[in-house]
């Protein structure tokens, strides 16, 4: 077992964002997290990668107890994000995106600046950005910042990714091949995948297994061909007439 | 006869039978052995007029503190309004310790380091706590609160006039050739600071600064633990100012807060970390020494500078938000932004 949530609730105020939420990933599994609009699935996301700081529960690594811990030692030991809005360092190029990444995402004090932009252009090789090396990341488009986020996240040497909606805004074509290109990095790299979808069609493909929230709540979790069956969850995105 | 020409690419130089040749390619203006072999020559050339050659000074002071500036703004990503607070810092470290404990400057020093560097550690944990513009909020006021002090503890500070009777940093006999030592020495310092500050840059913890100043959130989720690197920052940076400031008090001999500490010298401070563009390190060098003369040739015509200085801070805000850095990316892109090389790795 990789990754264990255990009872990890999380509160804004009077909102429970994250409540009683528990579930375990195993080492080589895509697993998706699926539910409605403003489900707490990127603040569940924020929790595990120690953005947020839980209220109560656990979060454990390979049996080590990582709740309290800050987002850069998490990321040392081996869980990469990627984000739902885009992100990255908007006035650096592509490559020195990846390669800040690269020197950062473990403590290996003894590598050079250009062994670190020789790795990271591997990464952006196998993610196919290559060409776009010198280009700013201001001046990328949105399927680009996607796989550069992807690049990034990889240059880290992650065991588990994070993924927050990599299909967001992006057209069917682009979409499919962001999902070829998930699968490719997967098996290459013998990597575990949670990912977090609003595309039906995709995590019904790709994962695994699922988890469903629904106000902060975990209301099923299973192979992808029960969960889509299941009344409670036809209940929390069709509404009642429909389960 | 000698015979000087200059053609498109190349000078040429004929002398009889004997021709020299240069090839002029544009980075060799770029390079900066020039500019470091002009402000060396440059203390000899005018040597005769004591003001310029303080004007020089003064130059290279405000350079000594605009230089470790842009990497503190880049490396914590927070605009410091307050600098001169350090200048303060260091400066009454080395003049009170002068006139009351008669040290020279040489053991005023590393006193003042240690000083400057107990503020540093204890401001440091603002870069963590406060954002923004609480950041610089806080950083404005702190000077004033020190300006202050200097008035209400007069006798420490001595308030208005300032303390007097500092040692002065080179005593070699006559006053012109102190004058020209102190000279060569706060340009010496400001050539070590930019060259310190230009390494830093270049290496991997200039690509931090960079990506801190970008996106700190992403940083931290990278594996960069940015709030060591936010307080090494302030502290090394605050450090060198108040290194500056030690300069100040040992050079003229005289140190009054009303001088440094009040808000016109931050604006001061700010025109030339501005006019070259936010951050910008050889920016602050030409914003320093812009800054010096333009001063110096406003003194002749009154005390407009406190009225000409904010003023040129709004127009260029307006017209160059990026500053000068911003208009030469604009039309050199490519350049600006160097192709980085790499070999292809066979996979």
């Amino acid at each position: 077992m990789l990754l264990k949530v255990d009872n990890v609730t999380k509160t804004f105020g009077g909102v429970h964002a994250v409540r009683n939420v528990s579930f375990s990933i195993n080492k080589g599994e895509t697993v998706g997290l699926i539910g409605p609009n403003g489900a707490g699935k990127t603040t569940l996301l924020n929790v595990i990668v120690g953005t947020y700081k839980a209220d109560s529960g656990k979060i454990e690594l390979d049996g080590n107890d990582i709740t309290t811990k800050p987002p850069y030692k998490i990321c040392h030991l081996g869980i990469s994000r990627t984000y739902q809005l885009p992100q990255a360092f908007w006035d650096l190029t592509a490559i020195a995106n990846v390669a800040v990444a690269g020197l950062c995402g473990k403590h290996r004090p003894d590598m050079s600046y250009g062994d670190a932009m020789l790795e990271a252009s591997h990464c952006l090789e196998l993610v196919g950005l290559f060409g776009k090396r010198n280009i700013l990341a201001r001046d990328l488009t949105l399927y680009e910042l996607r796989t550069l986020g992807l690049a990034r996240a990889l240059a880290t040497t992650p065991r588990l990714v994070l993924i927050d909606e990599a299909m967001a805004g992006l057209n069917p074509g682009e979409a499919l091949r962001a999902v070829k290109l998930i699968r490719r990095l997967k098996e290459e790299y013998h990597l575990t995948i949670f990912w977090i979808e609003h595309i039906m069609k995709i995590i019904m493909e790709a994962a695994d297994r699922v988890v469903v929230l629904n106000y902060g709540e975990k209301i099923a979790e299973g192979p992808p061909k029960e969960v889509i069956n299941n009344p409670t969850v036809v209940e929390a995105y069709l509404g009642k007439k429909h389960a | 006869m000698v015979k000087l020409e200059h053609k498109k690419a190349r000078l040429v130089l004929r002398l009889g039978d004997l021709k020299l040749e240069w090839a002029i390619e544009r980075r060799y203006w770029r390079n900066p052995l020039i500019a470091v072999s002009c402000l060396l020559v440059l203390p000899l050339l005018i040597s005769g007029r004591a003001d310029l050659v303080s004007l020089l000074t003064m130059a290279s002071i405000y350079a000594c503190i605009a230089i470790p500036l842009t990497w503190q703004i880049t490396g914590t990503s927070r605009m410091n309004f307050g600098p001169q607070l350090f200048v303060g810092v260091g400066g009454f470290t080395a003049g009170l310790l002068g006139i009351h404990a008669g040290l020279g400057p040489w053991q005023t020093l590393p006193i003042v380091i240690l000083v400057s560097l107990a503020c540093a550690l204890l401001l440091s944990p603002l870069t963590i706590i406060a954002k923004g513009l609480y950041f610089s909020l806080i950083t404005l006021l702190l000077p004033l609160i020190f300006l202050e002090i200097t008035y209400y503890r007069s006798d420490i500070f001595r308030g208005e006039t300032g303390i007097s009777g500092i040692p002065h940093l080179f005593d070699l006999g006559s006053i012109s050739l102190n004058y020209i030592t102190g000279c060569y020495f706060s340009i010496a310092l400001a050539l070590l600071f930019l060259f310190i500050v230009d390494k830093v840059m270049r290496s991997r913890l200039g690509l931090y600064a960079a990506a801190i100043n970008d996106n700190e959130d992403v940083a931290n989720a990278v594996g960069l633990n940015t709030n060591r690197y936010k307080v090494v920052t302030f502290c090394i940076t605050s450090e060198m100012i108040g290194i500056a400031g030690w300069l100040m008090a040992h050079y003229y001999g005289t140190f009054a807060g009303v001088t440094y500490l009040p808000l016109i010298f931050m604006i001061k401070i700010l025109l030339m970390v501005m006019i070259g563009g936010r951050g910008q390190l050889y920016g602050a060098v030409v914003g320093a020494y812009f800054v010096a003369f333009l001063e110096y040739f406003l003194t002749g015509i009154g005390p407009v500078h406190y009225v000409v200085f904010p003023l040129i801070l709004l127009i260029l805000l307006f017209i160059l938000p990026e500053g000068l850095y911003g208009l030469y990316r604009k039309h050199r892109y490519r350049e600006y932004y160097p192709t980085i090389k790499v070999r292809r790795k066979e996979i």
